[in-house]
């Protein structure tokens, strides 16, 4: 159907074939360059955990030929399965009628309640905190990549509502179709006690002793050893591999595949556990925390490593 | 006296909404196109035909366009968006 040279169709069919979702945008999923790019980003982040995004900007021959490829003649555009849906006023209009979830082929928001557990600890301390929210609706909230949220605010239209152990919440039509089975508790941590909501089947930071970091280096695994202590701390003591985070490297694993195992490490574990939440909710699915950190590398794998 | 060279003016609108026109009637057999200026460069569709049929809207707008792409390449091109676009059969 394209008059588009060999080399060039080729090209295109194999990025349309690469992922199941994949997006020809201006910019990239992290930092669209267009208004319209935005929005389908926008939208396809409520509704798919993975989806490959391949940016026009960087390439001026792939620009031109993806118009001629798909007799469209904008960009943003959409391939789901290989085959094209549309640009930003199409997939918007999915959106707005909800077709939107048979073209992913995901299953229809949910209207029924999900069965959701709240402990008494959480529920009593969430009671604590109504009575400060001026009558504003508590929100649970599950994205696509099944990462929780919990906030107060204003009730919204279409919310679905469970109400558990004395508690109401609201949650939108599709993160209730994601919260059957979830459970929300309080538990402490080193900055003192917080909200813990489960969701089954989330991708979870897998706990990693010093000698199995060890072993997974001198097999040459490939990994991403990153340590979020401060410089200071570094100049101190370091682990041989490791990459100290700062702003050049979290935006250069902000930007590259997801496929890669992260491992992330501080002095005794807390730290890294929060940097490796945050990477987690960022769609990386092999996410591991040193346990016991540097303090423990120092003690078990390798003593000539300062202790502080 | 200086001679002057003036380059040719930029083609009317209504020019190139017939020649829209005619791209889009020459290839989508036995099609009916309207075609409506708005402004610099853009361009309001309707088009008739029985090669719509059966075919979801996105694919019939991609008839259209693959038609009318030549007039939409390049950065001087003649059509700079199509603001509207109207399809369907007799």
């Amino acid at each position: 159907m394209s008059n588009l040279p060999a080399d060039l169709n080729e090209r295109i069919e194999g990025l349309i074939g690469s992922d199941r979702v994949v997006l020809f945008m201006k910019g990239h999923r992290q930092g669209p360059q267009c208004g319209f790019s935005a929005q389908v980003v926008q939208i396809l982040d409520r509704l798919v955990p993975d989806y490959t995004t391949v940016d026009v900007l960087s390439d001026a021959s792939l620009r031109d030929a993806i118009k001629v490829y798909s007799s469209w003649p904008t960009i943003p555009q959409l391939y789901v399965g290989g085959e094209f849906v549309g640009g930003c006023d199409i997939v918007k209009e999915l959106m707005a009628t909800g077709e939107i979830f048979e073209t992913l082929g995901l299953p229809a928001p949910s209207q029924n309640p999900p069965k959701i557990q709240v402990s008494d600890a959480a529920a009593a301390e969430l009671r604590r905190l109504a009575g400060n929210a001026a009558g504003r609706d508590l929100h649970l909230t599950i994205d696509a990549r099944l990462q929780p949220g919990l906030y107060f605010g204003p009730a919204e239209d279409g919310d679905v509502r469970a109400t558990v152990n004395g508690i109401t919440l609201s949650l939108d039509p599709l993160s209730a179709s994601r919260a059957d089975g979830a459970s929300i508790d309080v538990r402490s941590g080193s900055e003192g006690p917080a909200f813990h909501v489960e969701v089954p089947g989330a991708p979870q930071v897998r706990q990693l002793g010093v000698k199995e970091l060890k072993a997974m280096l001198d097999a040459g695994e490939p990994l991403v050893l990153v340590d979020v202590r401060t410089p200071e701390e570094w100049s101190r003591a370091r682990i041989p591999g490791a990459r100290l985070i700062d702003e050049a490297l979290r935006a250069e694993l902000e930007r590259m595949s997801r496929d890669p195992a992260l491992v992330f490490h501080c002095h005794h574990g807390g730290r890294s556990q929060r940097a490796a939440e945050h990477f987690l909710a960022l769609g990386f699915r092999n996410v591991a925390n040193l346990a016991g950190g540097i303090d423990a590398w120092s003690q078990e794998v390798d003593a000539s490593v300062p202790r502080y | 006296m200086a001679l002057r060279i003036l380059s040719s003016p930029p083609p009317e609108p209504e020019v190139i909404a017939e020649r829209l026109r005619e791209a889009i009637e020459a290839a989508l057999s036995g099609a009916r196109a309207s075609v409506t200026p708005r402004g610099a460069g853009h361009f309001e569709l309707e088009v008739v035909s029985e090669v719509f049929a059966g075919l979801s809207r996105v694919k019939q707008q991609q008839l259209v366009y693959g038609a009318i792409a030549p007039l939409l390449r390049g950065d001087d091109a003649p059509v700079h968006a199509i603001d509207r676009m109207v399809t369907r059969t007799p």
